[in-house]
């Protein structure tokens, strides 16, 4: 009787949680992957946005490469948007792999864009890992791009912006936690890299600069360049030192940079501003002596400094901070009206650049 | 046997996050959550030495057995009823907030009270076991888990987009006025000792000093680690936004050469059995002090009704619960424990002595 | 004894023992003596009687002196009880009726003594042979690997038909006296009809009869026998098997091979880290299967994730029933090849495993990815080393892709937890079975 009464409990359990089941449940096969995610302002009305998801086909076929279907749809919303699009297709739309979000550049430079920012954050689907980039011409352009070596869709795009594939100093990908937190922390403020769109390829090079609100600035490659050195983000790069007649090509391999706010009392606030570059003698365009290596280490210090100087008054004119000398600022003070006292010392601050260059290697040749 | 006395202090340490105790800490990170946490550790400390070396004046004994040397049945029985009303909401507020996380993160179209009964199913398996065997499956767990956590921790440090000059700034608040709200959630991570209670039974010899400078240490590295890592990740002005924000943590962290690349996953993972470990310890004393109340022999159908009555309450909790109101209980349930913990170390250290005299 | 009393016994015995073809009932005669033989040839050993008593029995001609000889043969033994003669000349003993004297005379037929090949648990150096299926043969085998005076051996039948043969050995000296008073009282407990090998005690030991996990360790290996007395462990041979069973056993007794022993260190570390890793494949891999491709898809790389779908796509069925599929498939292969001869079994595997998986992906029954989870289930179930072990492994998969496929993820890690939580539950004669540090067994006396 004992054994019997266990057996009716137990099917009645199995039998509730059958009945509560079939929820959440669908196979991988009947999920449409987002790959990336386009936004870009509708042409017709400014308010409006285009709103474009990049599927991935899947095929059983190894042969051939994985096919891809890009969706558009306008609304005034995000959720308006992937609501409607969720209608054209079949599958079950899956966010959980969208590693790539794509803005158009007159969406960044519009104010008045943070609910999208934050959708982005908001959903628990989308990876707080996936990176965001300013599409150019247009986001949907940026999308449409297939290169020839690509075999899954957008991986080309993940490769790039990511540290897996290519490494280059020109560009610094960013990822959607970090851009949220350089959009709300006072201090510092988000960079996004940009992404041109050309036939059968991407070319990232150049970086918009963002307040707290919208874009302001891009900056071009060389100027990418530096801000990645002074983020300490990239090491590996070329510079191009020009002394006399005399072209040379520094191959870094360390970059090093070290900032301080000096706030001497009495006396004018400055931030100092110390660079270090290792790197190897690549190209040159005459033939260099050793002993003449110091000198062009000297005219590559100043180089460099200039280059550092200008590209820091740049940005501070346009009243941005992207380095986050703001947050160090607050960071090292106690007083709780230190970002008050920032904003009033920040455009007036002056930079000294020290910087230190070594050539270590003059490759294989003398 | 002393590892046992640690893990029981660990565990409550890896548990806080879902308890919310990093929200609560943030939250008031301009107003006197640093000064709080420097606080909460020597008080931690202090509770921590004052309830072991008490309780190894009875070595190998739980409070039931304790009590029972008692002549008046009566006091020790309505010491006993508050003390677990104590131990299970403990446990019911990990329950149900991870619960919360998991539809949240992992199951998104699941019902809850789905997963309520996968949950209730390993516990009323888990609490009914022997209190050594509890130990071991606990053992085993934090053995299987803490390596992994820890990999994840130092992922965390090791990250380039940790901000520590986010993590100064927050510091830098350090002489704001301490707010109860964070010395109590901050001692949380401390009270895991209280578990002694019971599980004095499986601890064997005397507690040595090295274990509490062990406690110290891990305490304040992981007090460390809950408050300003998700700083560090979110920003000071940031992080306060996140409802659970080490969860959005473990999802900012990328392991790029790994078959899963998103550490919330393996984060999660993880987590299920930490917290499921933890609502069994805690759920585990209510149950065997509710066996000390009943007194004489407990048969199965007394305890069957104790664990339906657990069950019932975790669905109503579960159904009428959300995050938010949760959380806001939360805070209020870690004040009135942090008073409750030092009113049952008192009467116990007192007692004890003048039992001891 | 009175010569009327012993021909009551001897006509007792005639009737209780029905006429069979192989009772033999024998009077031998010479001019000054003459004695009455009552055995069943089939169970033993002519040649024995031949030796001990036909052969003496014409070469000594005085009566008296033939009485000593027999009191001082070592396989003697006098009559007690009738029951207790009947149950002897049943299992083979010869009864001798001579002058007013009953003996009984130990004529038992040992056959199937030959020691056999270890075949279950097979290790690659050390000893390769086994136990018998004789059970003097096989305490003879103990006793030759452990030469202690402190060896203890105790009998005892179980079965209420069978009335097999328990020896009960271990060593004095460090086996737990609390624990073997616990395996007595289990064994005096027992109640069946038919016991012949000690696997049986593998259910019995639950009260509803009805165990998932193993806790006794059944072997053939006599080398692992001796390094289980050794340390401390109980041991149970059972008449004609050539089984030993090892109690208290616990989770990492089965873990271990005792290949273990006869290699260096890093390696039987890296082989015990391998198996552990095996079990855990074997255990979770199928439920992991459905909880990712159903549930959570994010959880691969997008890489990954999009290869699955792929695979995926021409499969016409969820993915529980894929994996059913071909986890039943794989189960019939594996009880296929131990019923097929040992000739074909290669064949067969081949045939099922190869051609059968690369046609079911071809027809697009099952996913590529499908196939190789299910291979490397099934190897990673045979690397734990102990077969009962590895069985219950083979049913322990089921239960978390049950679970799996109701709750995901969460079900996934749940089914591990649970069956842990089971195993740390369980107590092999107060053994506790599952522990990250085993205690060693207390060696109070």
């Amino acid at each position: 009787m004992n054994f019997l009464n266990k057996w009716k409990y137990l099917m009645i359990v199995v039998m509730s949680v059958l009945l509560l089941t079939s929820c959440g449940f669908k196979d991988i096969d009947k999920r449409y992957f987002v790959v990336s995610i386009g936004v870009d302002l509708d042409k017709t009305n400014s308010k409006r946005y285009l709103v474009s998801l990049k599927f991935a086909v899947s095929n059983a076929s190894k042969e051939t490469p994985t096919e891809f279907q890009i969706i558009s749809e306008k609304a005034n919303s995000m959720s308006e948007a992937v609501r409607m699009i969720k209608t054209k297709v079949d599958k079950e739309i899956d966010f959980s792999h969208a590693k790539a979000i794509v803005l158009s550049e007159e969406l960044v430079r519009e104010k008045g864009n943070a609910g999208i920012y934050y959708w982005f954050a908001r959903r628990r689907d989308i990876q707080k890992i996936s990176w965001v980039a300013i599409g150019r011409p247009s986001a949907l352009k940026v999308l449409k791009v297939k290169p020839k070596s690509e075999r899954i869709p957008s991986n080309a795009l993940f490769l790039s912006l990511g540290k897996d594939g290519s490494e280059s100093p020109y560009v610094m990908s960013e990822f959607l936690f970090d851009m949220k937190y350089r959009l709300i922390e006072r201090g510092i403020d988000p960079v996004l890299p940009i992404i041109d769109a050309k036939k059968g390829f991407f070319e990232i090079n150049k970086v918009g600069l963002f307040n707290k609100s919208h874009m302001i600035l891009t900056l071009p490659p060389e100027e990418t360049k530096i801000l990645n050195f002074l983020r300490r983000r990239e090491e590996k790069s070329s510079n191009k030192i020009t002394r006399g007649k005399t072209t040379i090509v520094i191959d870094t391999h360390k970059v090093n940079t070290k900032y301080k706010i000096v706030t001497p009392k009495g006396k004018a606030p400055f931030i100092k501003v110390n660079v270090s570059v290792e790197g190897n003698l690549e190209e040159t365009t005459k033939r260099v002596p050793k002993e003449k290596l110091s000198d062009f280490e000297r005219a590559a210090e100043k180089s460099i400094s200039k280059e550092v100087k200008n590209i820091l008054v740049k940005i501070q004119k346009a009243n941005l901070d992207p380095i986050g000398f703001g947050l160090r600022y607050r960071s090292r003070h106690f007083n709780n009206d230190d970002w008050e006292q920032w904003k009033q010392i920040y455009p007036t601050i002056a930079f000294k650049v020290q910087t230190k260059v070594q050539i270590e290697d003059t490759g294989l040749i003398e | 046997m002393n590892r046992y006395f640690l893990y029981l202090v660990l565990l409550n340490m890896l548990i806080n996050v879902i308890i919310f105790v990093p929200k609560i800490l943030i939250e008031y990170r301009y107003d006197g959550a640093v000064m709080g946490v420097l606080i909460a550790i020597p008080i931690g400390i202090a509770l921590n030495y004052l309830f072991s070396t008490t309780l190894t004046k009875f070595p190998q004994q739980g409070l039931p057995e304790i009590i029972s040397l008692l002549k008046h049945h009566w006091f020790g029985v309505v010491h006993l009823v508050g003390i677990q009303l104590v131990w299970f909401t403990a446990g019911l507020i990990t329950l149900i907030s991870f619960i919360d996380i998991l539809t949240r993160f992992i199951n998104p179209e699941m019902p809850k009270l789905l997963l309520l009964t996968i949950f209730l199913a390993a516990l009323f398996l888990i609490i009914q076991m022997p209190t050594d065997r509890v130990m071991y499956l606990l053992e085993i767990i934090l053995f299987l888990n803490t390596p992994l956590i820890a990999f994840i921790i130092f992922k965390a440090f090791s990250n380039e987009y940790l901000s520590w000059d986010s993590m100064l700034e927050v510091g830098t608040h350090i002489w704001a006025w301490p707010s109860l709200k964070a010395i109590a959630a901050a001692t949380y991570c401390f009270s895991g000792y209280t578990n002694l209670i019971i599980f004095n039974r499986v601890i064997k010899g005397k507690l040595k000093l090295w274990n509490f400078f062990i406690i110290t240490v891990l305490g304040v590295f992981n007090l460390f680690t809950t408050f300003f890592i998700p700083i560090g990740f979110h920003g000071s002005d940031g992080a306060q936004e996140l409802l659970y924000p080490w969860i959005t943590t473990a999802d900012s962290l990328r392991l790029v050469y790994s078959p899963i690349e998103r550490v919330i996953f393996l984060f999660l993972m993880f987590y299920m059995s930490i917290s499921l470990m933890s609502i069994s310890i805690h759920w585990h004393v209510a149950l065997e002090l509710l066996k000390g109340t009943f007194r004489g022999k407990v048969n199965m159908k007394k305890n069957w009704i104790v664990l339906s009555f657990f069950g019932v309450f975790s669905v109503i909790g579960v159904i009428y619960l959300n995050a938010l109101l949760l959380n806001k209980i939360t805070v209020y349930w870690l004040i009135g424990r942090l008073g409750f913990e030092l009113l049952v170390v008192c009467i116990f250290f007192f007692w004890a002595r003048r039992r001891a005299a | 004894m009175p010569s009327n009393k012993v021909q009551i016994i001897k006509e007792s015995l005639r009737n209780k023992i029905l006429p069979s073809e192989d009772v033999v009932y024998k009077e031998l005669h010479t001019k000054e003596k003459y004695i009455e033989i009552l055995y069943i040839k089939t169970v033993s050993d002519g040649m024995v009687i031949k030796d001990n008593l036909i052969i003496p029995f014409f070469e000594i001609a005085n009566p008296d002196q033939f009485l000593d000889y027999l009191q001082s043969l070592p396989t003697i033994k006098m009559f007690e009880k009738e029951d207790g003669a009947l149950d002897e000349l049943i299992r083979g003993d010869a009864i001798l009726f001579y002058q007013d004297h009953i003996f009984l005379l130990d004529s038992k037929v040992d056959r199937n003594n030959s020691v056999l090949d270890t075949t279950v648990e097979t290790t690659i150096q050390g000893p390769q042979s086994g136990f018998s299926e004789s059970l003097p043969t096989n305490i003879g085998l103990i006793r030759q690997r452990y030469p202690q005076n402190t060896l203890e051996v105790e009998s005892t039948t179980v079965g209420t038909i069978s009335k097999t043969k328990v020896m009960i050995i271990h060593d004095r000296k460090v086996a737990d006296i609390q624990t073997l008073h616990k395996i007595k009282q289990f064994l005096s407990s027992i109640d069946i009809e038919m016991f012949q090998t000690g696997e049986q005690l593998l259910d019995i030991i639950k009260k509803s009869n009805r165990a998932l996990i193993p806790v006794m360790l059944v072997t053939e290996r006599p080398d692992r026998v001796v390094v289980n007395i050794a340390a401390g462990k109980i041991i149970l041979l059972v008449s004609g098997s050539p089984f030993a069973v090892v109690l208290p056993t616990v989770m990492k007794d089965f873990m271990s091979s005792m290949e273990d022993i006869y290699q260096t260190y890093w390696v039987a570390k890296f082989l015990l880290v391998l198996r552990y890793i095996g079990f855990m494949t074997s255990l979770v891999l199928p439920g992991l299967y459905v909880a990712v491709t159903s549930y959570n898809p994010e959880l691969f790389r997008v890489q990954l994730a999009l290869n699955i779908a792929g695979s995926r796509t021409s499969v016409p069925y969820p993915s529980f029933i894929e994996v059913l599929l071909m986890l039943f498939m794989m189960e019939m292969l594996t009880e296929a090849s131990i019923r097929l001869p040992k000739a074909i079994g290669p064949t067969a595997t081949t045939v099922g495993g190869l051609i059968l998986g690369q046609a079911a992906t071809e027809a697009g029954l099952v996913s590529n990815i499908m196939i190789i989870i299910t291979s490397s289930v099934a190897i990673s179930n045979f690397v734990v080393p102990i077969n009962a072990f590895s069985f219950t492994l083979r049913i322990m998969k089921y239960f978390v892709l049950v679970l799996g496929t109701i709750f995901g993820l969460v079900g996934v890690v749940f089914g591990f937890l649970l069956l842990v939580a089971y195993m740390v539950k369980l107590d092999s004669f107060g053994q506790p079975f599952l522990t990250l540090i085993q205690s060693k067994p207390s060696k109070k006396l």
